[in-house]
């Protein structure tokens, strides 16, 4: 293979790793404040790319520059979606906090197959697969035999960004540090005054505005979205963030690189097709977790927030 | 700047069976109210009451003219009441100075927090030299320091401090007991849950004496160390 090749295929890598870790993230996110796996998550990335798809038929006739018009829908996303996470906590999760974890999974997956199913029935010809605006430069920058393209570089740099925010927002806030606090130690974060509730709501919000951030960059990336890409996503995001220790952002962002590289690799180097690639790197993850059943950074000894 | 807490008629469960069954009691203004009992007569369960981190079935909490009985933990948090609770409950992965700032989680003013933590240095200075330290990695005699003074972090009016001498060596308990007469003297009111009858009474104005989740003497202390109940409850 010629360098150039391998450079796409790393390149590639990169970006699917920074979506998978943004998924990843909500996933740890999630446990450490309450303990439990949200398993709409998925569908509510593929939510919040419907939702900028929307903003953008909506501002079509505006003449607004690609650069606005991208804030526009990115932050139309992002704002629904963290309500949507919001209402999601509130109304589905928060209640069944004294029922066995399980119930929750159980009812948050429904709820992904509701969602689903909604955007399919009622979203415009939802049942097919949309274009989706390509609002960023299409330049790209000629190195040798590869060709870093702007959208990517940009896209990468923001992913890159809104982890770097969101780090400094829990380490040098005083919101932040409830959310640790609720995360290591509930009953006695309350009886520091923190509102347990709100720390909930906000660190859902969060999570789920992210999930909205990695789900317009999916439609950026692929020109295209359909109503059940959430499924997969959320699955491989779930994966990694489990193979990172669920517990740690860092675990988060190391497992969701690490499944882009598995697939990669396993598209490089499986022989005939890159089909293979998902099997490839759900087989390795399921190898990692039979030696590590605990993950890659035990919860024990890194920060669970 | 002190205030008072009155319980009247609590009753307490956890799953079926009360834990606490028509307790009563004061905790005056400006005082050390001391409540003695034997393992598992239900004082931590009182304190989680107070709190409401385990809501009373029936009776009433006011608290500074306040009826606190039904309020969400972190408003009764915001009534001035702070706790340093059984076990010390320090956030483990946190930084000392972290946790310091959680005690004074409900002060709104930046400034107001950076003074307490300047003062709180002052007098554990144990803690400023390490106010970067996992507070998880510290012996357990300074976890107790982070734990005393994250409490003081939110300057309450009231003060509920659950066995803080619990498993410290003999120097730190009798340290402990000369910084929990500071406290008071600075005019916060103090509900203090301990097991070390001696050196409690000796620090308290009023006690109480819980058995088996019920309250079976009261009286200043002076006279209390002398009753028979409170041989029983410990002894008997
Ligand atoms: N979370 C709980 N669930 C069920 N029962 C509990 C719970 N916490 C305490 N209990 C029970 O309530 C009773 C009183 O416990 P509590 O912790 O209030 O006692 P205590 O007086 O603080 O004891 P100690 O001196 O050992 O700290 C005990 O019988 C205990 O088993
Ligand atoms: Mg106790």
């Amino acid at each position: 293979m010629d360098a150039g090749l391998l450079a796409q295929h790393v390149m590639n890598g990169l970006m699917l790793g920074m979506m998978y870790s943004l998924v990843a993230v909500g996933f740890t996110l999630f446990f450490g404040v309450l303990d439990v796996i949200k398993f709409s998550h998925g569908d509510v990335l593929m939510v919040g790319a419907f939702a900028a798809l929307a903003a953008y038929t909506a501002l079509a006739g505006q003449a607004l520059s690609p650069w606005l018009m991208l804030l526009a829908i990115l932050a139309a996303a992002v704002v629904a979606m963290g309500l949507l996470g919001m209402a999601i906590a509130q109304a589905f999760v928060l209640p069944l906090r004294t029922a066995p974890a399980l119930n929750t999974l159980l009812i948050t997956l429904m709820l992904g197959t509701a969602l689903r199913e909604a955007v399919r029935l009622f979203y415009p010809q939802g049942a097919n697969p949309k274009p989706f605006p390509a609002l960023l430069p299409k330049a790209s920058i000629d190195m040798g035999q590869f060709n870093l393209r702007a959208d990517n570089a940009i896209m990468f740099a923001a992913g890159i960004l809104s982890i770097v925010a969101l780090q400094l927002f829990l380490k040098h806030t005083k919101l932040g540090l409830a959310i640790r606090a609720v995360a290591q130690d509930e009953e006695t974060a309350r009886t520091m005054g923190i509102n347990f509730t709100m720390v909930v709501l906000i660190t859902f919000g969060i999570g789920s505005a992210l999930a909205a951030f990695a789900g317009v960059m999916n439609g950026l990336y692929y020109n295209e979205i359909n109503f059940g890409m959430g499924l997969l996503l959320g699955v491989i995001g779930f994966s990694a963030a489990i193979v990172g220790g669920l517990g740690s952002i860092y675990g988060a962002i190391l497992g969701g690189f690490l499944f882009a590289a598995l697939q990669t690799i396993g598209a490089v180097a499986v022989p005939f097709a890159s089909a293979y690639k998902d099997v490839f790197a759900f087989g390795v993850v399921i190898l990692i977790m039979t030696i590590k059943p605990t993950g890659l950074i035990r919860e024990k000894i890194s920060e669970r927030v | 700047m002190s205030a008072k807490l009155e319980i009247t008629g609590v009753y307490t469960a956890y799953d079926k069976a009360d834990v606490l069954e028509d307790v009563s009691l004061v905790a005056e203004p400006g005082r050390i109210t001391c409540l003695l009992g034997s393992n598992g007569s239900g004082k931590t369960t009182l304190i989680r009451s107070i709190l409401g981190l385990t809501r009373p079935r029936a009776g009433s909490i006011v608290f500074d003219g306040k009826d606190i009985t039904r309020l969400r933990t972190h408003k009764i948090v915001k009534a001035g009441i702070a706790c340093i609770p059984e076990g010390r409950k320090v956030f483990p992965k946190l930084t000392v100075e972290e946790n310091l700032r959680l005690g004074a989680y409900a002060e709104a003013s930046a400034s107001v927090i950076r003074t307490r933590l300047e003062s709180t240095f002052e007098q554990f200075p144990r803690l400023g030299e390490r106010r970067q330290q996992i507070a998880g990695t510290m012996s357990g005699g300074e976890q107790a320091m982070v734990s005393i003074g994250r409490g003081l972090m939110r300057a309450p009016k009231l003060l509920l401090i659950d066995e803080p001498s619990l498993g410290l060596s003999p120097r730190f308990v009798t340290e402990n007991f000369g910084i929990i007469r500071d406290i008071n003297a600075r005019g916060i009111t103090v509900f203090l849950v301990e097991q070390n009858v001696r050196q409690t009474l000796a620090v308290a104005h009023y006690g109480y004496v819980l058995s088996k989740g019920r309250v079976v003497a009261q009286g200043p202390t002076a006279e209390l160390a002398a009753r028979d109940e409170v041989r029983e409850a410990y002894f008997g």
